[in-house]
């Protein structure tokens, strides 16, 4: 911890991987609550495991033909809004089993992503610190983008937060309401894929969807409005990231990893605790009845 | 109650309503609603109960025939439609208070910033005293009991002031005492507006209802008689009238069943 403080206030790596923790945490706790309540989960991780294809496409296209402009990152934005949209058209129109189609792109962009990066000159360590993070290399450009993708997300969820929410808890009566039922959909799956591509520099596209649900499932058990499981999961996460990164930083281990475990034992620790509070408070009435 | 307009609430001349496998759910369907109507619409599940709903909310369009809701083809004028779904289809824990769900209804075909005004908080707070929720603004919507969830959902219809209030089934799993709070509700409502009403309770209806329309994919309205049963008041509790049954909905026999 100490070791940790120390070298916070030398190294700009270090620095650079704290202000990604947060920067993260605020996209991925207020778009998370969106995705878990609209119960979109599975959506997000298609689009996060689609962004591997345009980070494989840009980094070969980058390499080969000397484009040091494109940046792997923005194949990444370009992948996940894509996929975002193809998946919301799908899921809007089509008739088609909705979870097959989902499934379907979910292994094409992994596969897409894969082949590129196998054919991409020079190492290949890359495709480990895509699957699962690595938010020591985050750099400053980088944090630039991070820092752009949080302002749009946290404004448009704040301009349009009443209808999402809407949206979210009842499409049909939003709909009757005269509400765009379809171009909040679209855009909230939109909102989705910037969030996992920004997200997936901290914890890799496997573990991502766990950042997105996880502080949210804890903090929707002690709150009864939806800004407020916002903010507490921005929080949580924050709260995740840091200490995964800073009991990361001293054995060496990936703090990615580290902050999903984390994450996950504060989860059923919570469980738990509410079924333990539950079976008290049945056990307690019968009890006082005889 | 009178309002300007002569022409019926609702209007169906001869919908036809099929989904695209080429299933017909609705059938040459032909009524109409007038305005200060107490209707209940009762079927069999699949009778086509929903659909009617659906295509007088606009969710659905007609394969052929006309649909008029308050003058209009359905889609235009929502605004003027209160619907009240069924509380069991929500996420039981989705994070929302009352007061924020009421609020819900206040939403309007508007594509930027959203900010409920102070006028409209004050009409949320109105409609929820209207249907008994006073107290209980700021309580957690997933901790209600089922009947306060519908009361919920019917404040959030009540709150755009609807001229035509839909309800869904709304006494579903709702006990017999509750049963009859709400139909004394409905009744104080029907003087505002028109009341149309999916029910389960197939084969009896409150005292308030005026008509009562059978589905089963052809429509036939029932004047409900003026008959009350001592015994059938003993069994429920409720002042109920009978449905007359002397006539067939289909000429396969009857779809309530009988009495």
């Amino acid at each position: 911890m100490s070791a940790f403080i120390k070298d916070l206030l030398e190294l700009q790596f270090l620095q650079n991987a704290v202000i990604a923790g947060i920067f993260c945490s605020i996209a991925s706790g207020v778009v998370g609550t969106y995705v878990v309540l609209k119960r979109i989960t599975y959506i997000a991780a298609a689009i996060a495991h689609c962004i591997l294809g345009g980070l494989g496409v840009a980094r070969y296209f980058s390499v080969v033909y000397d484009l040091p402009w494109l940046r792997p990152v923005y194949g990444a934005v370009f992948t996940a809004l894509a996929s975002a949209l193809l998946i919301g058209f799908i899921s809007l129109r089509a008739k088609e089993r909705e979870d097959t189609v989902i499934s379907a792109l979910w292994s094409i962009g992994m596969a897409i992503g894969v082949l590129f990066i196998f054919k991409t000159p020079g190492y290949n360590e890359d495709l480990m610190s895509y699957l699962f993070g690595n938010i020591l290399m985050v750099s400053r450009e980088d944090l630039y983008l991070i820092g752009a993708l949080d302002l749009v997300v946290v404004g448009l969820t704040v301009t349009f937060y009443n209808q999402t929410v809407a949206v979210c808890f009842d499409e049909e009566f939003a709909r009757t309401r005269g509400v765009a039922v379809e171009f909040y959909y679209l855009l909230l799956l939109c909102l989705t894929a910037l969030t996992v591509v920004l997200t997936v520099s901290v914890v890799g596209i496997v573990m991502v969807i766990a950042l997105l649900s996880l502080p949210v499932a804890i903090a929707s058990r002690f709150f009864d409005s939806v800004w407020k499981v916002m903010i507490a999961a921005v929080l949580l996460g924050m709260l995740f990231t840091l200490s995964g990164l800073v009991l990361s930083y001293s054995p060496n281990l990936p703090s990615g990893a580290l902050t999903i475990v984390i994450a996950g034992a504060a989860y059923f620790l919570t469980l738990a605790w509410s079924s333990l509070r539950r079976s008290k408070v049945q056990n307690s009435s019968p009890a006082a009845a005889s | 109650m009178k309002v300007d307009s002569p022409a019926p609430v609702v209007q169906f001349s001869d919908v036809n309503f099929a989904y695209e496998d080429g299933f017909t759910v609705l059938e040459n369907i032909n009524f109409s609603l007038e305005y200060g109507e107490f209707a209940c619409l009762v079927g069999p599940n699949g009778g086509g109960k929903t659909t009617l709903l659906k295509l007088m909310l606009g969710l659905l369009k007609p394969a052929s025939g006309s649909i008029k809701v308050l003058g209009e083809t359905p889609g235009r004028r929502q605004a003027n439609i209160g619907y009240v779904p069924q509380f069991s289809k929500f996420d039981a824990a989705f994070p929302v208070s009352v007061l924020d769900v009421v609020l819900m209804g206040c939403l309007q075909r508007s594509f930027f910033w959203g900010r409920y005004s102070d006028e409209q908080v004050a009409m949320a707070h109105r409609a929820i005293n209207e249907v008994g929720l006073q107290g209980k603004e700021h309580r957690g919507f997933a901790g209600l009991s089922g009947g306060q969830k519908q009361r919920a959902l019917i404040a959030r219809a009540l709150v755009s002031e609807p001229r035509l209030l839909l309800l869904d089934e709304p006494t579903a799993s709702v006990d017999v005492h509750g049963t009859e709070q709400f139909y004394n509700m409905f009744e104080e409502l029907n003087q505002k507006f028109t009341i149309l009403m999916v029910s389960h309770d197939i084969g009896f209806v409150s005292r308030q209802v005026r008509s009562v329309l059978c589905v089963r994919k052809t429509l036939q309205i029932h004047p409900v008689s003026e008959l009350t049963g001592e015994a059938l008041q003993q069994m429920y509790g409720l002042d109920v009238h009978l449905i007359r049954h002397d006539h067939r909905c289909s000429d396969k026999g009857h779809i309530c069943p009988h009495l």
